[in-house]
């Protein structure tokens, strides 16, 4: 087993660096990658930035290391990140926040809660990262520090390893220095895998990729994209968005409409209620899939007091749960404990999955790509007002600074989320490609989106998009 | 995707329907005179795989040291997953059709929420809004009453916990964290304790009979929670209690009586029967309370987000249905239709409910397919005596405290030779039985035919020659016996008679032995 070193390495982004693979040769082979702590791997500590899981290293690799490691790529190190994948601004981990890398001079967040991982790309500790994506936590850390980051279809890629904070919702995503090396590790990792249960059937994959096909078939080139048609949804653009993100975003709309893509507006209008009932079906999945740790088996256990009541067992447990858990994860885990519960069950759990569908709806309605998971889906080939993908600001503002402090119920850090979480309830992929910032030169990225299992048309899409960037700054 | 949610309501609904038009009837008795009895059970029934409901870890055996047969799965290690069994599904779905029930074409599985220090994940997946089957019913073996069932479902086993309250240490057993179970859930069509050992026993030799359990209680692989209430005769139901951790039909008929005395018992002093889970004191033979109605924890059930939903489809059931093995009452009347005696049948088939089924449903080998191979082409009722007479009587004698028949090491081949050579008379009954005794004492692989001339047990065929000579022998070493046979004691001529099968070594056939004797002895 390598030695590792744990310290917050330069901007908090490694927790853990492999020290024998910190002097790395990029090769064309082998790319240094590094891994978000949520992830499991033999060799390094799996912690997820908990005290619960501090001590804890897996008996096992998560299916994706595996593949990682049979491909020959190099694993750097772990990659900070917010409590079990809980929060958007990566301040809630034990090994302290993550700072972004665009400026030393300002204290700002590098998103969350994979901003360990996008630090590490932009810092260049590294060439690729993987994250996690619930709710778009590699899309915002990737928009802030101003990196690509894909988060696939769900069912794309394997979740075994992968610890779980909502399962229904849950993504492993890619983040890189471009969109190459993105769609590099992509590949090399968007397998079936038979010890995941929810992954996409390999019958399914290969509808999608005939749907898929059928997309970049009409766009021949980058230069000539007048086979593309490209939806801007007019209700991703809320009161709090700022101006430093809209303008980028106008800059490449018009790019493409100069090489020949059409753009067209287009309404998703169950996107007021994504974030809610975003936030009911994730806290009610995470209270539910962190009901494990009672340091029993493996983690962080506090013994009760001589003089506690040790009758029943949850009494016992609560020791090492609340010293263990941080407060944002605690607070999650009581709301999401509430949403199941009986009497709160139909009104808030059942009205989110209703919510869900709604969502769901809106993207199929949208999007000439038929989903390939919906019985008799139809492709809407004749429909005028249906698109290929779509484009929309990948958050609501630049880094927010770390310093600004948070009155108590303040919702200001959520409302981030507000962009991300519907293609997270829809399981669709969407990535985000950073554009030429505008006002205080804070990175901004604009996300791509796509129908389930057009990864490869969102890939391409975000490729044109780089190029287009590339060119600007000429 | 939640539709499964509702379906419970409506099944519910159902059920209600059903309350008023086809509920049975109170059942009087002299033992709580003016009150009666409604007993529904809930069965959780250890599936017979050889690997777990949603790990491929093999299912523990009694000898199995505690906490070597635990994945990192099982032990709810961070970043697992389940992946369905499907032997398990098809071991459920083999006695939910043996109980007549309705397989639903689309079922899903909950995860119920506490916390215990068995329950490694914090839940417990089941099937708690859409079960996999439904509306079935048992025939009760004594009294022949349908017993409709609710419903079945799939679900995980706990570990297991020892609490050592003087020490205050819990041990916790992760062996069978995550095994499988059916959980059988009867209407409360049950209307005494009789009855209600009697549907454990049926369900039991049933559950055997298909391959899908050992339906053992002693042993932990069934377990059997019972709801009951009393009411007086002619009035609406009363409210029903929980009895829980019954270890054997024994103790759940003693519970369930001492529980309707005690319900009885408040309602005559004008009290009303608290809503209650109860626990059963085996030394004391008494219920007691564990928790009520208002500290039953809410389990919030949530849909299991990694599971797709269980999609059975009309092939496969087809196909289960088909390669079905034959439930207790269809073997019962096939060999009794070979002419077996009911006493026959009995014993072949208590036999066979006592021996554990084989792993994933393998056909077992027991007592009636060893008497169908033995008997094929031979003589049913010849056959069957050999082997519930003179085969299980040996092996009872030789291994007392096992089940003799999963002690036995007779093979078929050596068997059908033995009857074959008695039906030819070419050896007599007793040396049949020499020879049988010999091979089960010395653990004889050897063949009854080879054995007979080795142990000189051949019958002697030359004429009457040998038999004159071993009379002749018997009446000159009996003296004092022949003369009370000449006097007119003519029943001690067996006594010769013995003599004479004593010196033939049992080759000589014993009634013409005892004609001879006869006309010696009393012709004269």
């Amino acid at each position: 087993m390598s030695p590792h070193i744990r310290q917050n390495i330069a901007y908090g982004a490694l927790y853990t660096l492999d020290l024998a693979k910190s002097n790395f040769a990029v090769s064309v082979e082998s790319i240094p990658i590094a891994i978000k702590d949520n992830i499991c791997t033999k060799s390094m500590p799996t912690t997820c930035s908990s005290k619960m899981l501090q001590d804890f290293t897996s008996p096992f690799d998560a299916t994706v290391v595996e593949l990682l490691n049979k491909a020959g790529h190099t694993l750097v190190g772990k990659a900070n990140c917010d409590e079990f994948g809980m929060g958007s601004l990566n301040i809630h981990s034990v090994h302290g926040p993550v700072l972004n890398p665009h400026s030393k001079d300002q204290r700002r967040s590098a998103g969350g809660s994979s901003g360990g991982s996008a630090a590490a790309v932009k810092s260049e500790m590294c060439l690729a990262a993987l994250g996690t994506d619930t709710g778009g936590s590699v899309r915002l850390p990737a928009s802030y520090c101003g990196v690509v980051g894909l988060k696939p279809s769900y069912g794309i890629i394997s979740r075994w390893g992968v610890v779980s904070y909502a399962d229904s919702l849950d993504c492993v995503g890619v983040l890189g220095k471009d969109v190459n090396y993105v769609e590099r590790i992509f590949k090399t990792i968007a397998l079936y895998d038979h010890r995941d249960p929810s992954a996409a059937s390999p019958k399914v994959r290969k509808q999608a990729a005939t749907e898929c096909a059928n997309l970049l078939a009409r766009c021949t080139t980058a230069s000539n994209l007048s086979g593309l048609r490209v939806g801007i949804p007019q209700e991703y653009f809320p009161s709090e968005l700022s101006s430093a993100v809209v303008e980028p975003l106008r800059h490449t709309i018009t790019a493409l409409t100069e090489r020949g893509a059409s753009v067209v507006s287009v309404s998703l209008p169950s996107t007021p209620y994504a974030l809610s009932a975003y936030y009911v079906i994730a806290s009610a999945e995470a209270s539910s899939n962190l009901a494990r740790y009672d340091g029993i088996q493996y983690g962080l256990r506090v013994d009760p007091p001589k003089t506690a009541d040790t009758k029943k067992t949850a009494n016992v447990y609560a020791h090492s749960r609340t010293e263990g858990f941080g407060p944002e994860v605690q607070k999650r885990i009581l709301l999401g404990t509430y949403a199941l519960t009986a009497d709160a069950f139909d009104n808030y759990f059942l009205q989110a999955q209703r919510v869900r569908s709604l969502v769901r709806a809106d993207f199929d309605r949208v999007f000439r790509a038929r989903n390939v998971l919906v019985a008799d889906s139809e492709s809407k080939d004749d429909d005028a007002s249906a698109v290929d993908v779509l484009l929309h600001p990948s958050a609501i503002q630049t880094a927010p600074r770390l310093d600004e402090a948070r009155a108590p119920g303040d919702l200001s850090a959520y409302v981030q989320d507000v962009l991300t979480v519907p293609a997270s309830l829809a399981g669709l992929p969407a990535m985000s490609v950073p554009v030429q910032p505008a006002e205080d030169s804070w990175p901004v990225g604009v996300t791509v989106v796509g129908q389930w299992g057009c990864d490869d048309a969102v890939l391409q899409v975000g490729k044109i998009i780089e190029e287009i960037e590339v060119r600007r700054s000429v | 995707m939640f539709g499964h949610v509702g379906h419970r309501f409506h099944l519910l609904k159902r059920w209600k329907t059903r309350h008023i038009h086809s509920l049975r009837p109170l059942v009087p008795d002299s033992r709580w005179p003016g009150y009666g009895v409604v007993v529904g059970i809930e069965v959780h029934a250890q599936i017979k795989s050889r690997q777990k409901l949603f790990s491929n870890t093999r299912n523990a055996e009694p000898d199995d040291p505690p906490n070597t047969l635990v994945s990192p799965y099982d032990a709810a290690f961070p970043g697992t997953l389940p992946k369905l069994n499907p032997v398990c599904v098809e071991l459920g779905v083999r006695a939910a059709l043996a109980l007549g029930c309705v397989i639903q074409p689309r079922s899903a599985f909950d995860r119920k929420h506490y916390f215990y220090s068995d329950l490694p994940t914090g839940y417990q997946i089941t099937q708690h809004y859409a079960p996999f089957a439904t509306d079935g019913v048992l025939q009760l073996t004594k009294s022949d009453i349908p017993v409709r069932i609710t419903q079945v479902q799939l679900e995980q086993d706990t570990g297991k916990s020892m609490t050592d309250r003087r020490r205050r240490i819990t041990s916790v057993d992760l062996n069978r964290a995550g095994a499988g179970l059916m959980e059988i859930v009867s209407e409360p069509d049950i209307r005494s304790p009789e009855e209600a050992a009697d549907y454990v026993r049926t369900l039991q030799a049933l559950l055997r009979s298909v391959g899908s359990s050992d339906g053992n209680m002693e042993a932990g692989s069934l377990r059997c929670d019972v709801n009951v209430s009393v009411s007086k005769l002619g009035e609406r139901f009363g409210t029903r209690c929980e009895i829980k951790n019954l270890n054997s039909v024994r103790f759940m008929t003693i519970a369930i009586v001492h529980e309707i005395r005690r319900q009885v018992a408040v309602l005559e002093a004008g009290g009303s029967v608290l809503q209650e889970t109860r626990g059963f004191d085996e030394e004391k033979a008494e219920t007691y309370a564990l928790r009520s109605k208002e500290d039953a924890p809410d389990y919030r059930y949530m849909p299991d987000p990694n599971l797709p939903p269980l999609l059975l489809g009309e092939e496969y059931v087809f196909r289960v249905k088909k390669e079905l093995p034959p439930l207790p009452n269809v073997t019962r009347a096939r060999l009794l239709a070979l002419g077996l005696s009911e006493r026959d049948v009995d014993v072949l088939m208590t036999i066979d409910a006592d021996i554990d089924t084989e792993y994933d449903g393998t056909a077992k080998r027991g007592a009636v397919a060893y008497f169908d191979e033995v008997s094929q082409g031979r003589n049913p009722k010849t056959a069957v005596n050999w082997i519930t007479n003179e085969l299980l009587g040996q092996l009872t004698l030789k291994y007392p405290s096992k089940n003799p028949f999963q002690a036995n090491k007779v093979s078929v081949a050596q068997m059908s030779e033995l009857v074959d050579l008695v039906s030819s008379k070419m050896i007599t009954g007793p040396a049949g039985k020499t020879i049988l005794r010999y091979i089960i004492n010395n653990d004889s692989s050897g063949m009854p035919a080879a054995l007979a001339q080795e142990l000189s047990l051949l019958a002697v065929d030359d004429g009457d020659t040998s038999l004159k000579q071993w009379c002749e022998e018997a009446i000159q070493a009996l003296p004092a016996e022949v003369t009370a046979i000449r006097r007119g004691n003519v029943n001690v001529i067996n006594k010769v008679l013995g003599r004479v099968m004593k010196l033939s070594r049992g080759t000589a056939d014993a009634k013409t032995a005892k004609a001879m004797l006869e006309n010696i002895l009393l012709s004269k």
